[in-house]
């Protein structure tokens, strides 16, 4: 079998498997409900029949689990693409969807939403801090001369940092009473308030952005080879970093508007990902955003029963299984090299 | 164990460069008092005089013993006292919205700082507790509130009642009248029949914190005859996930009414989401609505019982 047809075989098998996840994770939850009577509700929705279950019953398996499902899926595929992107427009291995600033800029739009009380839905001005924090991150990367990766790296961690500094002071200055859980679940990543109009901003920022960016791996490839290089091939450098740039940025934002800054997928899946089928990007992105998905699927699915009744943040999950996880991968390139 | 001889003058002041010192005063009669408060040994050889309040919890019960004027300073209170007391609580010195620090604090020159929250006794908020005990400064944590160590295993009235006693014994005044009416206000109580679910909600809006099954909202609500969905947790408060509320699908909702919470906020959430809006007691607008500083164990735990079960009267029960 040549190298292309087995990726496309680890293609179908992820989609098939994604698809699985959401069917099995669907059934899965704290209230007693059989496999039958979630996939009756769902499918009289789908067909427009009355669901034979009771309003609230229903309302659990549609208004509550499947939702929540979607959007881990289109969540944990974009933070993943982009995690890949970002490492490979960055020749930066340690790159994250997070990298520009944009999360710690959406943590800073939620925190206004949250506790100064501002009159904005929340996806809205998670949103608008994100591209805030990313117009901060360029404006500071190009104002002392040409902007290169490594000068764009450091503005975003400055711009981080900042945005980070100005987030724990409003929590300090204005939580009261435990006002903070609030904050600290978005700051941690947390799936618990999806319902459709996340699956509507997550499904449609992974369609329309997410989609055309899995397939940019021939550009990627060229710029693992340096900037000469790729130039040399024909990409107009600059205006595709800036482009791809952009648009993971984008995407990131709409999803960390509603999800909060779920860490790890996109740091630690592209790098488990290109151990089982090398580094070639125009496999590696679309099979990254698939593995993303079904584990942010799965994730999800624990810190919703894990503890049940009680409910943990999605991203203490990804934390707990990806920080050993990166671990291991560290050892093995270690070893490799 | 340490001692926290209160005739010692405190280095503090000196510190904060006030001039005013405690007076020396002889011990009473019966000699020092000792207790243990949050594991830690506390000694009053004389009653406080200079009290720093931090949270409603305590300053709403010195004001119900009678003790308004031992209070010099008040920190991050809840919201506005209970009428009856809304004369005295006025003249009281606010030394911050939130948590205060330790040096403001301690420039108000007290000799206890009576908390309602074990965490206020941090570096970041008004200090460690053997910090102020070193300063001649003692300390009191609202036992129910203890975490780090004596929390009490399930609260109930007893402990509520002998919380207020152990105040009272501190500041060497009688609690009798006190206790009677709150004992009588209690008996009166006639508890809700029908053995009704309930989801007492504190804040938090995508998971919601919730009072659990060892502190003061399972205490109100078994005294009100309602039965807490989540009495079974181990905690006083917890988070608690959407989905298990509807499964049970509770017969009344308990919403807390704080500032940075309000009722009104949580009504509006429960209406506008979908998962939510179809739950009985959102259909059937079966809310019950408690201000936040009755919630949390005091002087006015019996009347937040009362007013539930007024309110619980109001509505169209099952």
């Amino acid at each position: 079998m040549t190298a292309r047809a087995g990726v496309a075989v680890a293609g179908v098998v992820l989609a098939a498997a994604l698809a699985a996840s959401i069917v099995v994770a669907v059934t899965i939850g704290p209230a007693d409900l059989s496999v039958g009577e979630v996939w009756g509700s769902i499918a009289s929705h789908l067909t427009g029949s009355e669901t034979p279950l009771s309003v609230l019953r229903d309302g659990i398996v549609w208004e509550l689990r499947l939702p929540r499902i979607l959007t881990a899926a289109a969540v944990g595929a974009g933070l993943a693409l982009v995690g890949a992107i970002m490492q490979a427009l960055t020749r930066n291995q340690l790159a994250d969807p997070y990298l520009l600033g944009i999360s710690s800029g959406a943590s800073l739009g939620a925190v206004t939403v949250l506790l100064l009380g501002v009159a904005v839905l929340l996806p809205v001005a998670a949103f608008a801090g994100a591209l805030l924090a990313l117009a901060a991150t360029l404006a500071l990367a190009g104002a002392f001369g040409r902007i290169t990766p490594t000068r764009t790296v450091l503005a975003g961690v400055a711009v981080s940092s900042l945005a980070a500094a100005i987030t724990s002071f409003v929590i300090f200055w204005v939580a009261t009473g435990d006002a903070y859980r609030e904050v600290l679940s978005w700051l941690l990543g947390s799936l618990a308030g999806a319902r459709w109009d996340a699956v509507a901003i997550a499904g449609i920022a992974m369609l329309v952005i997410g989609i055309p960016l899995t397939l940019t791996g021939r550009i990627l490839d060229a710029f693992a080879l340096g900037d000469t290089t790729a130039a040399s091939v024909g990409i107009p450098v600059h205006g595709v970093r800036w482009t791809l740039l952009g648009a993971g940025a984008l995407l990131t934002g709409a999803l960390v508007a509603v999800s909060g800054s779920i860490g790890f997928v996109g740091l630690v899946l592209p790098h488990a990902v290109r151990l089982l089928v090398g580094p070639g990007h125009r496999a590696l992105l679309p099979l990254s955003a698939l593995t993303g998905a079904v584990f942010l699927v799965w994730a999800d699915t624990l810190a919703r029963t894990v503890f049940e009744p009680r409910e943990l943040p999605v991203g203490i999950v990804t934390a707990i299984i990806g920080a050993p996880v990166f671990a291991i991968l560290l050892a093995r390139r270690r070893s490799e090299a | 164990m340490r001692r926290i001889p209160l005739l010692v003058i405190p280095t503090a002041l000196l510190l904060a460069g006030c001039a005013t010192a405690a007076p020396a005063s002889t011990p009473t009669p019966e000699g020092p008092l000792t207790l243990s408060n949050c594991g830690i040994s506390l000694t009053f050889d004389a009653p406080p005089e200079r009290v720093v309040t931090i949270k409603s919890t305590s300053t709403e019960m010195l004001l119900a013993l009678g003790l308004g004027d031992v209070i010099v300073g008040t920190a991050f209170q809840d919201g506005p006292v209970p009428n009856e007391w809304a004369a005295d609580a006025a003249a009281l010195p606010v030394l911050a919205e939130r948590m205060p620090s330790e040096e403001v604090v301690l420039e108000a020159a007290p000799d206890l700082v009576y908390s309602g929250w074990e965490s206020a006794f941090t570096p970041d908020a008004a200090g460690e507790r053997d910090e102020l005990a070193a300063l001649g400064v003692a300390s009191y944590v609202q036992p129910a509130a203890c975490q780090s160590a004596e929390q009490p295993a399930k609260l109930d009235f007893d402990e509520v009642f002998r919380e207020i006693a152990e105040v009272a014994d501190i500041f060497d005044v009688s609690a009798d009248e006190l206790l009677a009416a709150q004992r009588a206000e209690l008996d009166a109580i006639e508890p809700v029949e029908g053995d009704l679910t309930a989801l007492w909600w504190s804040s938090g809006t995508d998971t919601p914190y919730v009072g659990a099954g060892i502190g003061a909202p399972q205490l109100i609500l078994e005294t009100a005859g309602l039965s807490n969905i989540a009495g079974d947790i181990d905690m006083t408060w917890s988070p608690y996930g959407w989905e298990s509320v509807l499964a049970v699908d509770p017969a009344v909702l308990v919403l807390v009414d704080a500032d940075w919470n309000t009722a009104q906020k949580k009504i509006d959430y429960l209406k506008s989401n979908p998962a939510t809006a179809n739950l009985t007691a959102v259909i059937n607008e079966r809310f019950v609505i408690l201000p936040f500083a009755s919630t949390e164990a005091g002087v006015r735990s019996v009347s937040a019982a009362t007013s539930l079960v007024e309110q619980l009267k109001a509505l169209d029960l099952p």
